[in-house]
């Protein structure tokens, strides 16, 4: 641990024209707090930051260039939140009303957050902007989440209030009764008000899951539920110890960003340093940096930000990283290759990166955030089983023999506990270990639903509180193995993508009818995922296709930021079920027919052993 | 590289793009970046890298969401650079 850091205690300075503790010396916040550490053992957030409000830890953010932008330690959170709290209480919301903020990796966020809580509101993150030509469908999608979940406030600092403003404008029917920047908030008298105390069974805040831009779901997640998840993050997860510190360059409007890296550390007392995610996506090795000068020791990605790292360093990067200190390397939100483990631990070896580090774990927001967790220190695990008995039999058959082609799946340990993961067939029935079939959780930490919602709702949970996951794998010796998704999400460089979305868009062509296009991912050799889209299509001149192809992939790309393949087929040629819908599943199976290419049903790619 | 103009940043852009897909494909400041070139998430933040490093800019997220075509983003640079003098 640097010895620099420990150190730090300086009093921050304040400066005078401002609410937020933004220091003008800045210094990090320190590793090691001067209060004894508590881990997650607090009833609702509210109470944690109290607590942590009696130590020197908290947050720290990085520009691009790895330099400190600002501090906000705990104790200046708490102080600060609690008064825009009586700012927010000046507007005389209804208890549990809704606060919309667009989550730029800010401290404002994060005080907006916590005001939301001590003012017994419900916040919610939504995302920043981030592909060429997107405004329309930003906003757009802005205007999806005021309405889904009938915001009362809605924030945005500088860089996006414009886009807020035209959401906001847009709006039907509104119960929205502010909005504006964090600076025009400041100018909002402060309540003279008592703060209820939050109790367990309510709502600490919505997650929404997708960049949905019709009909986006909030999932509604319980005091109770965030910190039943935060402990088996903080101690049975990570095992948080003293001398730990985080470093992310997450999105805060994403689950793993927001509970993960700015919720569990705060409920555990530990300093974080943030890069955003935008200069992270630039400079991916500023991120390692980070972890290297600062001695952190938890750090989550996406296996799509190690791919970026490996892609980008270079050898004279690595002289200068020392890696050592990095025991927890979170691994998450999307399908693990080992390829890709194994390619990070190549390259980084040579800066004393631990593959043991390696901690590739299960979750997703409908169960707050982490479902399972492996051993922490003993690396990333797999399986390799045989492809053709998983195609046509959904068995996994370990592979014994050499030159037999295989899947190789990575191990994601097992259930927090007061979890349970169960694996079931079609017909709802629990099928043996080794066998796949669709993924179900139980537990703590499962949300109440989707809010406002009571049709999705009842579709991902059963009567008996079994959450299903739409995911599927199976179990090996108690341990789950995610082989795929199911067909209605496409996950490329970890972003989910509802195929319903993508579908959605080609129907607002005139040229295109509804039910007439389908969606869907394929798996292309290098493993990276593509998106696909099938339109039934009756132009006949070669310049209107053309020019529909150009639209359609140009919406995709503006809405989603992935390039998308599209083809046209005569009507009739997608599949249908007996009910007239559109089968995607057989739609993609049509897809690689016609294109010619051999894929695993459970969207992996094979390897040949051997 | 202060006194870049307009123009020597569109040719700039035209050239580098051209190396940058693997579309075989002339490059004119009318060519729309998403489906003429299929720039990507991962390119397009190569992409911004290059510039940034290039022109000693800041690129912030929320002004790439107005541009469509190598133009647009000439005219951006130009933007950015002339403000940040």
């Amino acid at each position: 641990m640097s010895s620099t850091i420990a150190k730090l205690g300086v009093p921050p300075v304040q400066k005078s024209n401002s609410l937020s503790s933004r220091i003008d010396v800045v210094v990090p916040t320190p590793t090691v707090n001067s209060s004894p550490q508590k881990r997650a053992d607090f009833t609702t957030l509210v109470e944690s930051l109290e607590y942590a409000a009696q130590g020197e830890t908290g947050y720290n953010f990085y520009d691009s260039r790895g330099n400190l932008k600002s501090v906000l330690a705990y104790k200046d959170l708490c102080a600060n939140s609690k008064i825009i709290a009586r700012r927010l209480s000046g507007l005389g919301l209804a208890r549990n009303s809704r606060v919309a903020l667009i989550a730029d990796t800010t401290p404002e966020f994060i005080e907006l957050f916590f005001a939301c809580r001590f003012a017994g509101l419900v916040p919610f993150a939504m995302p920043v902007p981030v592909n060429l030509g997107s405004r329309a469908i930003y906003v757009q999608q802005l205007r999806g989440m005021l309405e889904s979940s009938k915001a009362s406030v809605a924030v945005a600092n500088l860089d996006f209030v414009e886009f807020l403003n035209e959401a906001v404008g847009s709006l039907v029917s509104s119960e929205l009764k502010w909005s504006g920047t964090p600076e025009q908030l400041d100018l909002l008298p402060e309540a003279d008000v008592v703060f209820s105390p939050n109790t367990p069974d309510e709502t600490a805040y919505l997650q929404f899951t997708s960049g949905s831009t019709r009909l986006p779901r909030g999932v509604v997640i319980t005091e109770r539920a965030l910190m039943t998840n935060l402990r088996g993050i903080v101690c049975n997860g990570l095992d948080v110890r003293l001398g730990d510190r985080c470093a992310s360059w997450l999105p805060f409007y994403h689950d793993m960003g927001l509970v993960g890296l700015v919720l569990a550390p705060l409920a555990a007392q530990l300093s974080v340093d943030y890069l955003a995610t935008r200069d992270f996506a630039v400079r991916p090795l500023q991120w390692l940096k980070l972890i290297s000068r600062n001695r952190c020791t938890i750090a989550f990605s996406q296996p799509f930000g190690l791919k970026l790292c490996t892609l980008r360093a270079r050898e004279s990067d690595l002289a200068d990283l020392d890696l050592s200190c990095w025991r927890a390397a979170g691994v998450g939100a999307e399908m693990i290759r080992m390829d890709t483990l194994k390619s990070f631990a190549a390259k980084f070896a040579a800066a004393g990166f631990d593959e043991r580090a390696f901690l590739p774990c299960y979750g997703l927001a409908e169960s707050t955030l982490a479902v399972s967790f492996p051993d922490i220190s003993r690396g990333a695990r797999s399986l390799r089983v045989d492809a053709r008995t998983l195609i046509e039999k959904k068995i996994a058959v370990r592979v014994q023999a050499e030159g037999r082609k295989y899947n190789e799946f990575v191990n994601c340990g097992r259930p927090l506990p007061g979890h349970e993961v169960r694996i079931v067939d079609d017909t709802d029935h629990e099928v043996p270990h080794m066998t796949v079939g669709s993924i179900l959780v139980r537990g703590g930490s499962v949300m109440n639903g989707y809010f406002n919602n009571a049709e999705e709702t009842a579709r991902a949970i059963r009567p008996d509180g079994w959450l299903d996951t739409g995911d599927i794998g199976f179990l090996f010796e108690d341990d789950l193995y995610i082989t795929g998704r199911r067909t209605d999400v496409i996950i490329v460089n970890g972003r989910n993508i509802r195929a319903q979305d993508v579908e959605e868009l080609a129907e607002q062509q005139p040229e295109v009818r509804a039910r007439e296009a389908s969606a869907f991912g394929i798996s292309n050799e290098d493993g990276s995922t593509s998106v696909v889209l099938v339109v039934e299509c009756r132009l006949a001149s070669a310049v209107d296709r053309q020019s529909l192809i150009n639209r359609l992939q140009q919406m995709v790309y503006m809405a989603f930021g992935v390039s998308c393949l599209v083809e046209l087929v005569p009507p009739h040629t997608l599949p249908r079920t007996s009910s007239g819908k559109l089968s995607r599943f057989a739609a993609r199976q049509g897809f690689l027919r016609r294109a010619n290419l051999e894929q695993p049903t459970a969207a992996t790619t094979i390897h040949t052993a051997g | 590289m202060s006194e870049v103009t307009q123009e020597q940043i569109t040719a700039l852009l035209c050239q580098r793009l051209a190396n940058f897909t693997e579309i075989e494909t002339e490059v004119s400041p009318e060519t729309n970046l998403i489906t003429h070139l299929a720039i990507d998430s991962v390119k397009l933040l190569n992409l911004v890298m290059e510039i940034e490093d290039q022109f000693d800019i800041s690129v912030p997220l929320n002004t790439l969401v107005d541009v469509l075509t190598v133009q647009d983003l000439a005219n951006l640079i130009y933007k950015i650079k002339s403000l940040s003098q």
